[in-house]
């Protein structure tokens, strides 16, 4: 990852979303992305050259642009159109970034359409999220990453944040993905959690 | 085309945007790039037995020339394809309805906060009034403010005026197409309370898809969070407390009527996203079992 001084950067065309800019680099606000939080509160995924993303909760594809500064190619499915406008408008500036207007709960409908990724990004206001994440996984290659964003308060408002972090990391190890780092994104984004794993090398 | 002689993986069909792979032979699909979009969203894929595509057989199928051509021609067309989903979901007859109500319900917002910041400005240049015992409504205290008041005042307060006469010319807009977006939902509660229901619901079809208990309390979402959250009641009605039979009726049979509306209202919406046009012996039935719900003559 690139920094500039203590401050997250991603090098590529500037003015998606205002965003600040520190020379010719694009400010990566950590306020503004969870992605962005990981590397300020954990260790994070480092993003390369080589890799190829799948990016489940695209939305604006603000975080989006940034993962596409890194990357290879970022796959950015997101269901709700008004956000999918602005999707476009990245995709029409960038290369790398293929949208894909679909529901993340349903791989089966834009399967065709995406290859073998090394990392999985997940960043979806779903009740059901551990089991998204699961039926994502047969785009991973073996030993290729999660990264799961996990709003507890999308899961269930009535129980307590740690308690869905507590069951969502079960249920992602009984499906035998193997668990690296766990954190809080506090004080950037409240109730939300980032879990990364691994999927296991068969 | 012979891609792998005797690679296993491949012996199973995999249908992909650009054609089929399998048996170590690729068929190339042709077509422009709406026939590609209709073939992808027919194709039925299990996750099971799915193995994701490799962009090297896109090449040796002959469907592009590198990886930069794949990206390029791939993303050319997921652009197609979501501009046409785009475009699909937002000629819905829905979709403008839902912004008009919204667009309304935030002008009311508006003439609200305004009016009474006004009427706080007029106070003040006024030290002798007051709307203590006057039954003054707003529209007249408004229209006092504009011919009393000089200035940037007055033209505020004409400003409001004019805001009040697009908010009635939008309610009337907003009710005849609610009357022909949700014929039979319109016909319970009434166009501006049907689409105010689809506005909270996010669409016909996710209205249509709710249960009625759901419908009951719709726009009641602080109580219903602080009900599930701590031990306060339930709230009985969200947006149907503004039909009259609702709010018309004695406080120990209201929630009786809201939960007998709602549930109307959920088969209502269910024929108007399914059917389209008016039911008159369901709306017959519903109307007489809302009328009688909470008045002893009940079946």
């Amino acid at each position: 990852m690139i920094w500039v001084g203590d401050v997250l950067v991603s090098h590529g065309e500037g003015g998606v979303y205002n965003e600040r800019m520190l020379g010719d680099s694009r400010v990566w606000d950590p306020f503004r992305s969870k992605l962005s939080a990981l590397y300020y509160v954990g260790k994070g995924i480092e993003l390369t050259h080589g890799m190829r993303v799948l990016y489940l909760g695209a939305a604006n594809g603000t975080t989006v642009s940034h993962v596409a500064d890194y990357v290879d190619v970022v796959y950015a499915v997101e269901f709700a159109p008004r956000p999918m406008q602005d999707l476009l408008e990245v995709s029409r500036r960038r290369k790398n970034v293929i949208p894909i207007m679909a529901d993340a709960a349903r791989p089966e409908q834009y399967a065709p359409l995406i290859e073998a990724v090394d990392l999985l990004y997940q960043d979806v206001a779903q009740p059901e999220q551990a089991s998204i994440a699961l039926r994502n996984c047969s785009f991973l290659k073996s030993g290729g990453i999660l990264v799961l964003m996990l709003k507890t308060r999308s899961v269930d408002v009535r129980k307590e944040p740690d308690e869905v972090f507590k069951d969502t990391l079960a249920a992602l190890t009984s499906a035998r993905l193997i668990v690296q780092e766990s954190v809080w994104l506090a004080p950037y984004h409240h109730d939300h959690a980032a879990i990364i794993c691994t999927k296991p090398i068969v | 085309m012979v891609l792998y002689d005797t690679n296993p993986k491949f012996s199973l069909m995999q249908s992909y945007w650009f054609g089929d792979v399998g048996d170590g032979h690729c068929t190339l699909f042709i077509g422009d790039s709406n026939a590609v979009i209709d073939r992808i969203r027919s194709v039925s894929t299990s996750m099971d037995s799915f193995i994701p595509l490799d962009w090297e057989q896109a090449v040796l199928c002959g469907a592009c020339r590198d990886r930069a051509d794949y990206l390029a021609r791939l993303q050319a067309l997921c652009i197609a394809d979501a501009e046409r989903s785009i475009r699909e979901q937002y000629s819905r007859k829905d979709a403008e309805l839902l912004q008009m109500v919204r667009t309304l319900d935030e002008i009311d917002n508006v003439i609200n906060l305004l009016s009474e910041r006004t009427a706080e400005w007029y106070l003040v240049r006024h030290p002798a009034f007051s709307r203590k015992y006057r039954r003054t409504p707003a529209h007249v205290l408004v229209k006092t403010m504009r011919e009393k008041s000089k200035g940037a005042l007055g033209s505020v307060a004409a400003e409001i005026e004019q805001l009040a006469e697009t908010r009635a010319t939008l309610a009337k807009e907003v009710s005849s197409r609610a009357n022909s977006v949700m014929p039979n939902t319109s016909a319970l509660i009434g166009g501006l309370v049907a689409a105010r229901l689809l506005s909270h619901a996010g669409g016909l079809l996710l209205l249509s898809r709710l249960p009625a208990s759901a419908i009951q309390v719709l726009g009641a979402r602080t109580a219903l969070f602080a009900h599930l959250k701590t031990q306060s009641p339930c709230p009985k009605h969200g947006i149907i407390f503004q039909h009259r039979r609702v709010h018309n009726a004695p406080r120990n049979v209201r929630g009786k009527v809201a939960r007998v509306l709602a549930g109307k209202l959920a088969i209502a919406a269910r024929l108007d996203y399914f059917r389209g046009f008016i039911a008159p012996e369901f709306l017959d039935a519903a109307q007489k079992r809302i009328d009688t719900t909470g008045r002893g003559s009940e079946p």
